[in-house]
């Protein structure tokens, strides 16, 4: 009784007496506002993925009735030599994609802030982000003109400056080179967005302080933008590193992924492997375990980060 | 002190002039198609150097690619989709965001590290299993095959999650003891507040589904069904018949429509962007 009656008498604060009639009332709430997503998750993120993990142990060709084949798909990985090579063409590929996001795009981005009329500014950064929001197909169609060995612009206008007529499409030196250039072309323009944001975020006070203290541009970027930056930075790895491993547009309407392996992306292959040769079961093998690599590179990522990014 | 002088001249004219290299190099692409989808002939179209002969200006490979393709109908089913996707990715996600910024349940951590695990499941590994869901749904070759997969987004949550968070308690408190329940308050006091957040979303939402290839190729075997990036390659698939001109115009007539909605919601992106504060 006296529990009971100094319960009542409590004051109605938000403490721990109080959370488990409040956080029951919010339950219901929260089921409302969250259904949707529950939903939506469960049916075409959830149960797919856990389709793809169900597929792998099958061999399958849509038609006929699957047969369960155990670890089999998973062992033909490993014998794969075409798999290993469009592994390679996709991290090299993937990799300076990254680079010239992070680092070229933090050059633009930096030289972005230097002092200019508005209208100027907001003309660099409009043609900056342009062909981030146009297709990735429509993007490699006109850059199959453009990278055309005989007829395209690329090549005359490096004629001009007496460079020999490069093979972009055709060659398998080239071929990843064009795939790289061109994505990076097309997302760019993100990064930099990030970046400018990112950069408006620095309070102006420290710049202007190392100003007054005699500190250089260069001493300024290291010591000042870049640790504030870091987290930025970070981000833009991330999401540039998950971006770039699951390219599939530019190399499957630039080079077909060719000449032989060498701009085809792991995404493409298991495209290839799943509506190409309806060998479902092997496509959700190397879908797996590609999830698996990509988790993998991201918790690296994270896990790494705290050695260099800086959190005020 | 001049020597000081002229090197910031110079620094400054440096950065102008990479700029503009950088501003002209992802431009000109552009300027090059729609120049192509004005132009008559494919004959000066493959001349070099470029040159311009205001005489063969057209607007007629508009009309071939209408001719050569359902150019209308892929446009209409890409209006379809993408503007369907984007209303309920904004709801579904501001909804979630929500209950994540605001309301206090139980399993709100463990609910909150699975939006973040999907962001990793990327469409291109679940594509077989997704689009045998949908064959079992019996929606394939349908456009709900194109809708329901876009509709959950990790990102989206995450991004308004954040925003919600940043936004001042006393404005809620207000409608609290004016008796407004949850629902009230998120549709009088959250959204109104969040104009930039949902406009990015909206934007990027739109313009990812509008330019989807992988979805269509894998759901639709209906021509007639079909969205504009497959439109394009099939467009392109008749390039050794189909002249250059029809093709730019093809690409040109892909291009506009989302050009027109980022230009009028581009600068919330920066702003949304700039206050989340993109801590990881």
């Amino acid at each position: 009784m006296t529990a009971l009656m100094t319960e009542r008498q409590a004051p109605p604060a938000p403490g721990r007496g109080a959370s488990p009639r409040k956080s029951r009332k919010d339950g219901f709430a929260a089921l409302a506002f969250l259904s949707p997503s529950i939903v939506t998750f469960l049916v075409f993120v959830l149960a797919p993925t856990a389709g793809v993990l169900y597929l792998s142990f099958y061999d399958w060709n849509l038609l006929s009735d699957g047969t369960f084949v155990g670890l089999d798909n998973f062992e033909r990985l490993f014998t794969d030599e075409r798999l290993l090579r469009v592994y390679g063409s996709t991290v090299y590929m993937a990799l300076a994609i990254l680079a010239v996001n992070v680092v070229l795009g933090l050059l633009l981005a930096v030289l972005l802030e230097t002092r200019m009329p508005r209208w100027l500014r907001g003309v660099f950064r409009l043609s900056f982000l342009f062909p981030f929001v146009v297709s990735a197909a429509a993007v490699a169609l006109i850059w199959r003109f453009l990278l055309n060995k005989d007829l395209g612009l690329v090549n005359y206008l490096l004629g001009t400056l007496g460079v020999d007529r490069i093979d972009w499409l055709g060659s398998s030196a080239w071929a990843p080179i064009s795939i790289i250039i061109v994505n990076s072309w097309k997302t760019i323009g993100f990064s930099i967005l990030v970046y400018i944001a990112g950069l408006q975020a620095i309070p102006h006070q420290l710049k202007e302080a190392a100003i007054v203290d005699g500190a250089n541009a260069w001493t300024r970027f290291w010591r000042i933008t870049f640790p504030l930056l870091s987290p930025t930075i970070f981000f833009l790895v991330v999401i540039n590193t998950i971006n770039s491993f699951q390219i599939f547009a530019e190399p499957r309407v630039l080079t077909s992924g060719g000449p032989g392996d060498a701009s085809r992306t792991i995404v493409q292959y298991l495209y290839d492997r799943a509506f190409g040769d309806f060998d479902l079961g092997y496509a959700s093998a190397i879908g797996i375990t590609f999830m698996l690599v990509l988790i993998v590179l991201t918790a690296i990522q994270f896990r790494f980060s705290r050695r260099w990014t800086f959190y005020e | 002190m001049d020597v000081l002088r002229v090197s910031r001249i110079l620094s400054r004219v440096a950065t102008f002039a990479i700029l503009a290299l950088a501003a002209l190099a992802i431009t000109a692409p552009f300027l090059w198609i729609f120049r192509g989808a004005f132009s008559g002939s494919d004959a000066e179209l493959y001349k070099l150097p470029p040159t311009f002969d205001p005489a063969n200006l057209t607007g007629d490979n508009f009309g071939q690619v209408t001719d050569q393709v359902p150019y209308f109908r892929f446009f209409a089913n890409s209006i379809i989709v993408s503007t369907t996707v984007t209303v309920a990715q904004i709801v579904t996600c501001a909804t979630a965001a929500y209950a994540f910024a605001r309301l206090r349940f139980r399993g709100k951590g463990v609910l909150f590290a699975v939006v973040i695990g999907s962001l990793m499941i990327p469409i291109q590994v679940t594509i077989v299993p997704l689009f045998l869901v949908m064959s079992k749904l019996g929606l394939t070759n349908t456009l709900w095959s194109l809708i329901l997969p876009g509709i959950f987004s990790g990102f989206g949550i995450f991004l308004l999650r954040q925003h919600f968070m940043a936004l001042p308690y006393e404005l809620e408190e207000a409608a609290k003891l004016d008796g407004a329940g949850h629902f009230r308050t998120f549709a009088r006091v959250i959204l109104p507040l969040s104009g930039p957040s949902i406009a990015t979303l909206g934007i990027l939402c739109f313009t990812y589904w509008w330019n989807d290839l992988l979805l269509p190729l894998v759901m639709i075997s209906d021509t007639e069904r079909q969205t504009l990036p497959v439109g394009l390659v099939l467009l392109a698939g008749r390039f050794s018949t189909g002249s250059l001109g029809t093709i730019a115009a093809g690409i040109a007539m892909a291009i506009v429509p989302v050009l027109i909605v980022f230009l009028a919601a581009q600068r919330y992106i920066v702003q949304s962007i700039a206050s989340s504060g993109l801590k990881l």
